[in-house]
């Protein structure tokens, strides 16, 4: 049931309504998934799939048949991951070993883990992880070998950061933290893209420039770590780099202090222009996408980072509480997302001047948001020029001949407004006059009362004074 | 951007620099011998008398009027230069160059031969037209235009096969010793009338930090001795030599965007939505009536459409072809060069202010 919260924010933002109740009614899925043919344990699968992503599930059930599986299973096998590595129940003796041979237990047939803490939200997953095994086994070759790849990549990562914060080392350099958003984001888009070629539903280029693949997944997380700060505070855990954070406040706790809201926005505003810096390939490599499914699927986060950056860009809010886009826009961006690469495009520019136009001259990066954003509009004119350069002499010529006239037109134009306004003054005074109005007694009436303000002695010394 | 302190300094041999004591000239100047060897540096100009280097660093400074081409032809024969950099060009100086064996020309135009000054030019790049005669209603441009033409014909010209000709086109010029565009602004901002903004402030636009263009201006000679040097004539797509490169600073910003950055480093502590937004179609009519008051106590407007049409106009740049066959990479980020150049005319003002 919607709250009354909900129905009077909505009432008051009737277009947001609309994208929703358009979302739900006329949204037809490219695919969907066919559960008849389905074994008990992929049954199973996708409802874990339901269980550990809210957001994720949906868009992985509308992909074709040939990626539904391969990119469901990749998704439970990364949350598995995630799982072990996120529970701090786990001593680190134990954890750093288990993730690095996470690639072997996958293998396992019946293998499970019960050792999760009880508050764990997605233990249930790997209690069952035995049924994920027996899908897996049923993978293509060069499907499983992706996975599995990126799998030993992230697990041997995740250790390395596990025994780093042992150490109390937090993300220091701003190489570090993008080292970081590599791990948990970077080579997720790896996997994914090297799916995607495999399966024909891509363009190979897309795997010689692998820069691009690695905008996807940094341009999400940085997001995600932005707009997070304060929940990840509340749980002790830090990763926007002291590299930037440093340069405004003495210790990281003093960034949450309401005493330093301006301090603690320019800080944010460095995170946002550092994420700002990979949607120009994002876009590149959503021109690289050959199916409409894939393309709903890698759009709809995209368009929905540059959507929540332009949310937290210069909002103090992110600093005490946790904020979302609203379901509005988030379904507006889902219509949005599984058109086309020029309904993104342009969804991307009216985010980017919606940004632009948050952008504070007081701000130390003020220039350079400008010119980041200046850079997506760039690029976006390389994807779809509205200009060309052969008609631009012709349409210049044009323009020349209506310039002369153009002056003359204005002239004219003002002209006549300032002729028919006298008309129809003098036509009033005109009709006053002959019904008898005493013009002269009104001048005489406005001399007096003109002359008698400055004669009195407080308006001249006044004047004097100022003098 | 590019670092160019790990890069072993290029040589560019003899160099003369023609109206190298303006604005854009004593900056490639200095460039030159920051970051370049050379072994003659000559400046021509009219009036060598500001803008000049320290004794020490051994510039030759000739006053000369480049329209006098027998002046021209005796100095060219005495300095032999290698490379010309042309900030002010006309035919005598390509004619003073083919008589004298010189081998590379340089010439500096303006991205603004390709505007109209009234459409948009959106990611344009080098394909697009250079709007000549009665289209171009700048003189300024139609000058820049026409002596562009002049230099790039001479390249491997049939009388004059050895001399190598290019051409830059930068946008926007600004930096220290600019006393138009950031000038202009900071006056702006002193009469307190900054607090207007004509337009959505959609438009991009191209401003181009004056060190950059010079670093482009010495890249392209260097481009062009090399071609020189070669054997063979270059490929089409890597050619330099009879071509014109459009020069920014790479990062188009919002057009306000760009001067409230200069009033901020001018002192405006303004947030943003503080200034009255104004629409196109407004300022039109402003303009125009300022036009026609002006026009009747026969002053120049200070409010004309011109500049309204300015405010509102796109125009940012492609500039891959630079990036590509010269190497081209802005040392200068946009705002570290607003710092500068703001600090350089509050300096200036305070002397002005002064006298």
């Amino acid at each position: 049931m919607p709250s009354i919260k909900n129905i009077l924010y909505y009432s008051f933002h009737p277009v947001q309504l609309r994208s929703m109740i358009q979302w739900k009614v006329w949204h037809e899925p490219v695919h969907r998934r066919d559960t008849s043919q389905e074994s008990k344990e992929l049954t199973t699968c996708f409802h874990y799939l339901n269980m550990t992503s809210r957001s994720f599930a949906a868009v992985i059930q509308e992909l074709n048949p040939d990626m539904l599986v391969p990119i469901a299973l990749f998704y439970l096998v990364l949350r598995g991951l995630d799982t072990i590595e996120d529970d701090m129940t786990i001593p680190i003796e134990k954890k750093e070993p288990m993730l690095r041979d996470f690639d072997k237990y996958m293998k396992t047939d019946g293998w499970t883990f019960t050792g999760n803490g009880p508050n764990e939200k997605d233990r249930d997953l790997l209690v069952h992880f035995d049924e994920v095994i027996v899908e897996l086994k049923k993978l293509k070759k060069n499907y499983y070998d992706i996975i599995e790849d990126i799998t030993i990549k992230m697990a041997n990562g995740m250790a390395d950061y596990a025994l780093a914060a042992e150490n109390n080392k937090g993300v220091e350099t701003v190489p570090q933290y993008e080292e970081y958003c590599h791990y948990v984001a970077g080579l997720v888009g790896e996997g994914l893209t090297r799916l995607f070629v495999a399966g024909n539903w891509a363009n190979p280029a897309l795997l010689e420039r692998m820069e691009l693949t690695e905008s996807m997944g940094q341009f999400l997380q940085k997001t995600n770590i932005i707009r997070d700060v304060h929940e990840d505070f509340l749980d002790k855990r830090r990763f926007w780099p002291t590299e930037i954070w440093s340069k405004y406040v003495d210790k990281w706790e003093d960034l949450f202090e309401p005493a330093n809201r301006t301090k603690a926005l320019h800080c944010s505003s460095e995170m946002v222009l550092n994420a700002l810096k990979h949607a120009d390939e994002c876009l590149f490599y959503m021109a690289g996408i050959r199916e409409q499914s894939v393309f709903n699927f890698v759009a709809i986060p995209q368009s929905m980072a540059i959507a929540t950056i332009d949310l937290i860009f210069q909002n103090p809010a992110i600093f005490y509480s946790h904020i979302k886009i609203t379901k509005g826009d988030a379904c507006q961006l889902m219509i949005e997302s599984t058109q086309n690469l020029r309904v993104v495009c342009d969804t991307f520019r009216r985010y980017t001047r919606k940004i632009a136009k948050k952008n504070d001259p007081r701000d130390p990066h003020f220039l350079e948001i400008s010119a980041a954003c200046g850079k997506i509009e760039q690029f976006i004119e390389t994807l779809f020029p509205t200009q060309d350069p052969k008609k631009a002499a012709l349409v210049a010529e044009q323009q020349n001949e209506e310039q002369g006239a153009e002056f003359k037109e204005n002239l004219i134009l003002v002209g006549g407004i300032v002729g028919v306004l006298l008309l129809i003054s003098t036509i009033m005074i005109g009709v006053a006059w002959i019904a008898g109005a005493r013009f002269d007694l009104m001048f005489n009436g406005a001399n007096q009362t003109v002359s008698a303000g400055p004669t009195t002695p407080a308006a001249i010394t006044g004047t004097n004074d100022e003098l | 951007m590019a670092t160019e302190k790990h890069q072993q300094k290029l040589s560019l041999g003899r160099v003369v620099v023609i109206g190298g004591c303006g604005f854009l000239g004593h900056h490639v100047v200095n460039l030159l011998l920051r970051s370049w060897s050379c072994s003659h540096v000559c400046v021509l100009d009219l009036q060598c008398t500001k803008n000049r280097r320290p004794e020490s660093d051994g510039v030759e400074y000739v006053d000369a009027n480049i329209t006098d081409s027998d002046q021209l032809v005796k100095e060219f024969g005495r300095i032999k230069p290698d490379v010309r950099v042309n900030i002010d060009g006309t035919r005598n100086v390509v004619t003073a160059c083919q008589q004298t064996g010189v081998k590379a020309l340089v010439f500096t135009s303006s991205a603004s031969i390709m505007s109209d000054n009234r459409n948009d030019l959106i990611n344009a790049n080098e394909t697009y037209p250079v709007i000549r005669g009665k289209m171009q209603s700048e003189y300024y441009s139609e000058t820049k235009a026409e002596a562009e033409s002049i230099a790039l014909a001479a390249n491997r010209s049939e009388t004059a096969p050895n001399l190598l000709t290019a051409s830059i086109r930068p946008s926007g010029i600004f930096g220290e010793g600019d006393m138009q565009a950031i000038y202009h602004m900071v006056n702006i901002y002193e009469q307190g009338k900054h607090n207007v903004q004509i337009g959505e402030n959609h438009n991009l636009f191209d401003f181009t930090y004056v060190e950059n263009v010079a670093h482009a201006h010495l890249l392209a000679a260097r481009a062009l001795l090399v071609t020189a040097a070669a054997e063979t004539q270059p490929l089409d797509h890597e050619r330099v030599d009879g071509e014109a490169f459009l020069v920014t600073n790479g990062q188009p910003v919002y057009f306000w965007d760009f001067t409230r950055a200069v009033w901020h480093a001018a002192g405006s502590d303004k947030g943003p939505g503080s200034a009255w937004v104004m629409s196109r179609e407004t300022g039109l009519m402003l303009g125009f009536l300022s036009e026609v008051y002006f026009g009747l106590v026969r002053k120049p407007a200070t409010l004309n459409r011109q500049r309204i049409i300015y405010s509102c106009m796109t125009r940012y740049y492609d500039i891959t072809k630079a990036r590509r066959r010269l190497g081209y990479e802005p040392l200068v980020g946009l705002d570290v060069g607003v710092q500068r150049a703001v600090a350089w005319t509050l300096e200036q003002r305070k002397k002005e202010k002064k006298a």
